[in-house]
């Protein structure tokens, strides 16, 4: 079924700069961009630039991977909306709060 | 082949009522969403998951697989289905499900998905593959773990995923993708990578996806990293501390010597500029001091120590406490 692998030796120059349109965050995240914009307005992702105009809306990397969350956690838990948008606030300061836990408990290590 | 007890993956017993299956399963699925769980193998398990729930919801799966799991397990725990088994409930015939049917396992195929020559089913969030007509290939979304020197330096690492495609027949496969990427220096924790044209191969004409790495440092033995500063705690003696001194304190890169000013105090930070995470803003390296006591002092020294204690015998170290 699968293929002998191949490798091939790839330059990362490309760090943080890609950006979307609306219509190819769309694409790459398999939505519509009713929701893309729903997800704007309850301020769960946001374009790189607050203009009203959504054509004009250019999203990066980050917003992409959060939207694509986003997909998962209502297409497998059923949450609405609201609840997405409080669900990946707090997911989001719990990985903040194990960073920072992580590091702390690190750094105390050190002291001993 | 393994045999799998979707009653014991849903902690439910056999005769469990349908009202029953579904909440074990939400309270789980809760519990080991791969983007809420933090645990090892939570993307295994909630695929177990929505593979046992899949067939416990439905009555007439759940019939079938009961009748099966009578038959039951050789004895070495592997499985093989009763010759001339087939499936009536009609999954392999494009049945519509909420999962991707791509994830489950060699004896849910078996059981359910009519051989695997059965093709494709419309998981949601996949797009559904007609032969005559072009598709971009999909993007991938992979992490990758870097230790703080390899972030730092910048390395070459080699990236497995898979990606599907479809073969010469139009039946979607997967294959392994192996990649050698140069990471640039100053990578930080969260940052994503995009490479452009790496991840599935496109259909007919389109192109083909990307491949999006996010990346994460592993921990080090002696720094912690705070955005693109380094952190160190470096010990010191309290002689070095009273009377100042410079001192020679590890960095990534190499090693630095740092002035410590007189009379500091454990805890004090000391930053030495551009010797954080390398980049267009390099990050500092931030010096936090730690004052270090022998386990056991000379005869000699603790004489000196009481010679001090009575020089400086006015100091309260304990002033802000109030005692």
């Amino acid at each position: 079924m699968s293929n002998p692998d191949h490798t091939l030796t790839v330059v990362v120059s490309d760090e943080d700069g890609s950006t979307f349109t609306l219509r190819e965050i769309c694409e790459r995240g398999d939505c519509h961009a009713e929701f893309v914009i729903k997800l704007v307005d309850y301020g769960i992702i946001s374009p790189r630039q607050e203009v009203a105009e959504a054509r004009q809306w250019q999203f990066d990397v980050a917003a992409l991977s959060r939207l694509r969350k986003a997909l998962r956690l209502q297409r497998d838990l059923k949450i609405n909306l609201p609840g997405l948008a409080m669900s990946l606030e707090l997911l989001d300061e719990v990985e903040q709060m194990r960073r920072e836990l992580a590091r702390l408990n690190q750094q105390l290590r050190q002291l001993r | 082949m393994e045999f799998k007890d979707y009653y014991a993956v849903l902690g439910v017993s056999e005769s469990a009522k349908p009202e029953e299956i579904k909440k074990a399963y939400r309270r789980l699925a809760r519990k080991y969403h791969p983007d809420v769980s933090k645990e090892e193998d939570a993307d295994a398990k909630f695929r177990e998951l929505g593979e046992a729930y899949e067939v416990l919801k439905d009555p007439e799966k759940r019939a079938e697989y009961d009748e099966l799991r009578k038959y039951g397990a050789k004895p070495d725990g592997s499985f093989e289905p009763p010759p001339g088994w087939h499936s009536g409930s009609g999954f392999a015939g494009g049945g519509y499900t909420d999962s991707d049917a791509r994830q489950f396992s060699d004896f849910f195929e078996e059981i359910f998905g009519g051989g695997r020559s059965g093709g494709f089913t419309a998981g949601s969030g996949q797009r559904g593959f007609q032969r005559d007509r072009s598709m971009r290939g999909e993007d991938v979304h992979a992490r990758l773990a870097l230790f703080l020197e390899e972030a730092f330096h910048g390395c070459e690492k080699q990236i497995s995923f898979t990606v599907h495609e479809p073969d010469p027949d139009g039946r979607i496969v997967s294959r392994q993708k192996t990649l050698k990427v140069k990471i640039p220096p100053g990578m930080r924790e969260g940052q994503h990578i995009r490479l452009k044209g790496q991840g599935g191969p496109g259909i007919g004409s389109a192109e083909p996806g990307d491949l999006f790495i996010e990346v994460e440092l592993a921990p080090h033995p002696h720094f912690t990293v705070e955005g693109r500063d380094i952190v160190i705690v470096v010990p010191i003696a309290p002689w070095e501390a009273a009377l100042g001194a410079t001192v020679t304190v590890p960095t990534v890169g190499a090693s630095a010597k740092v002035k410590v000013p007189k009379g500091s105090g454990g805890g004090r930070k000391l930053r030495l500029k551009g010797k954080g995470l390398p980049g267009k803003q390099p990050g500092d390296q931030i010096v936090v001091l730690q004052i270090a006591v022998p386990e056991k002092h000379s005869a000699e020294a603790e004489t000196l120590y009481e010679q001090l204690a009575e020089a400086e015998k006015d100091f309260n170290p304990r002033s802000k406490l109030a005692v």
